[in-house]
């Protein structure tokens, strides 16, 4: 949970999808976030230098099917973007079985984000982590 | 061979000699013709090839010896003996110098003459066999030599790759396939190639080779030698064993899989495209419902309302969609039967047109159509026709802006039945225009935002169009609006 007394922090959230994206906003800001959005790649860039969130939360597959990747991977090569936690979000595991990890250096290098939530996400789990990153990021 | 009677020709001028010699040979169950001089002596055994010849040395038209060269000269195997009471040690020496068996010098007796004859004759006999030995030796050697090089110029000729190793590892036969896989430039027979091969292939090899109690049994693998399935090879390793069982070599076959891989590629993406289309709805509905059922959000009545109808969107949504990829499944496998009768293709638009009126109603928009008269019947299944036009009618509604018009025109054109429908609406960019048939895409900008659609619309219009050999053109202007003309070949 955010300290109230302080601003609250601000998430980017980034989905293709309409629906999606109203959710999670919705879920968001009910543990405390400001949330902004955006709906494709590019937008969520400029988003994303205006506004220099304190987190993102990334839909994988956008526009191509590494969309969420790529911008995981922009963001992280940016100056203040490597010192936020980067979040994706997949739809792909359930169905596909494709197996996501970060846990090895390699896949972490690879992947470019600091967790993966399967949608629809379960927003207790990933406003835990959301906190647990900056705490780390305090320390 | 056996019962054959040895043919003899006698050629000389004196008679007597002629006739007595003949009643003798007769007598002894030889074949007997008789010349009376020389001419017609060559003339005969020339014309047919005699076992022997008696060929007297002075004759009064042409010498013994002439006819001796010419009897020779056609026919060498003829055994030819020389008589003459005029003999000369000098004249017995040239005579067997130009092919004569030998020399009977006049008179002889009967049995002198006997068994100077047998002796050629059984020398004829051998002769022949050792030809015809010979002659069979070298057919053979020309039909292996030919079954070698027909065999060679088979393996060559073979699109996939064959090579053999020995026991030892050693190169004893490679075709030029074979080179152009495993990319050796430099490749000799006897060489060890173990070592410079793709190291699967390698192990696939030593898997046999090492292996002193082998199994009859092929080893196979799929070897990506160049990456990112740019060249795909299927190699298969068989032990070939010696007639006594133990292991003589290894033959391998490579096998290009490059364009089966791409298949199985796309495959794969696409399933894995389906799959990704299908979860999002329903991870939205599922959001949705979580939603309105978690206590701590405190969704009103109407919020809650909008959520439901937004999931019975996305259901909607999600169930026309797994309609189209079963059509688009049935079409891929033609197990969809198709009922061909003949058509009037601006009657099924017309038809089309009424179908959606409500929708286009709805929106304000108004229809300007123009159908050719006397239209060319077009011979289709009725329900993939109709399909096509209502995708594409519909897109020209889901897609305009309210109080739009479309456009709709049917006309003949060379070949072509020409159906033309411009519409009013959105538009597109001139990136999106070109994944426009591709299955899923969508174009995504602030206008389409809420519009629902499956993606696959229009992909499955470019199917059933192609599929009566037809094509589709699409114009189209960003904010302003998009032509479709769909081309159907007819028969006059």
């Amino acid at each position: 949970m955010t300290d109230t007394t302080n601003k609250p922090k601000k998430v980017l959230l980034v989905d293709d999808d309409y629906d999606l994206l109203e959710q999670n906003k919705m879920l968001l800001e009910s543990k405390g976030y400001a949330v902004v959005t955006a709906d494709s790649v590019d937008s969520a860039w400029k988003v994303f230098k205006e506004e220099k969130p304190d987190a993102a939360v990334l839909d994988l597959i956008m526009e191509e099917h590494d969309s969420g990747f790529i911008l995981a991977h922009r963001i992280k090569r940016d100056a203040h973007g490597k010192t936020i936690p980067v979040f994706l979000l997949t739809s792909a595991t359930m169905v596909t079985g494709m197996k996501f990890g970060i846990t090895t250096g390699e896949e972490k290098e690879w992947i470019n984000c600091d967790a993966w939530f399967n949608k629809p996400i379960n927003i207790d789990e990933l406003s835990t982590k959301l906190e647990e990153c900056f705490e780390t990021r305090k320390m | 061979m056996e019962e054959q009677r040895p043919k003899v020709i006698i050629i000389d001028d004196e008679k007597g000699l002629r006739i007595g010699t003949q009643r003798l040979l007769q007598s002894e169950n030889f074949d007997v013709d008789t010349a009376e001089n020389g001419m017609t002596g060559i003339e005969m055994a020339t014309g047919f090839e005699y076992d022997l010849a008696i060929i007297d040395l002075k004759m009064p038209d042409i010498d013994g010896i002439s006819v001796l060269k010419e009897i020779k000269k056609a026919h060498p195997n003829t055994i030819c003996f020389i008589a003459t009471a005029y003999a000369s040690y000098d004249t017995a020496i040239e005579a067997t110098k130009l092919g004569a068996f030998t020399y009977i010098p006049k008179p002889f007796t009967p049995e002198e003459l006997l068994r100077n004859l047998n002796a050629g004759y059984e020398r004829r006999l051998l002769t022949l066999e050792s030809e015809r030995l010979k002659k069979e030796r070298e057919e053979r050697l020309l039909e292996l030599a030919f079954e070698k090089s027909r065999l060679n110029t088979i393996v060559n000729s073979l699109a996939d790759g064959v090579f053999v190793v020995n026991r030892n590892g050693e190169l004893v036969l490679f075709n030029p396939a074979a080179i152009k896989y495993i990319e050796l430039n430099e490749i000799i027979l006897g060489e060890k190639i173990l070592g410079i091969l793709p190291q699967k292939i390698s192990e696939l090899l030593a898997k046999i080779l090492d292996n002193p109690d082998f199994e009859n049994k092929t080893l196979s693998a799929e070897v990506e030698l160049k990456p990112d399935r740019e060249l795909v090879v299927e190699i298969k390793c068989s032990p070939v064993p010696h007639p006594d069982g133990s292991l003589a070599g290894v033959v391998t076959v490579i096998r290009n899989i490059t364009e089966m891989k791409k298949v199985e590629y796309v495959k794969s993406q696409f399933v894995s495209m389906v799959a990704h289309e299908l979860k999002t709805p329903m991870a939205a509905v599922l959001g949705f419902l979580n939603i309105i059922l978690n206590p701590e959000l405190k969704t009103t009545p109407e919020q809650q309302t909008d959520y439901l109808n937004r999931s019975r969107n996305r259901l909607q949504g999600l169930v026309e969609m797994v309609n189209d990829l079963l059509d688009i499944s049935r079409m891929e496998m033609k197990t969809k039967q198709r009922e061909l009768k003949e058509l009037n293709i601006g009657e099924i638009v017309k038809g089309t047109v009424d179908f959606l009126e409500l929708e286009w109603k709805k929106k304000g928009i108004t229809v300007n159509s123009k159908y050719e008269e006397n239209l060319p019947v077009f011979k289709a299944d009725n329900n993939e026709i109709t399909r096509l036009f209502t995708n594409i009618i519909g897109n020209a509604i889901k897609y305009n802006k309210d109080n739009g018009s479309i456009d709709v025109e049917v006309f003949t054109n060379k070949n072509y039945i020409v159906t033309k429908i411009s519409d009013t609406g959105i538009g597109m960019r001139p990136e999106d225009k070109a994944r426009l048939f591709s299955e899923f895409f969508r174009v995504k900008n602030e206008y389409t935002r809420n519009i629902s659609g499956t993606g696959l619309g229009l992909s499955i219009v470019k199917r059933i169009a192609e599929s009566y050999s037809g094509k589709i053109e699409v114009d189209s202007e960003y904010t302003k609006g998009s032509t479709f003309t769909i081309y159907l070949p007819f028969t006059k």
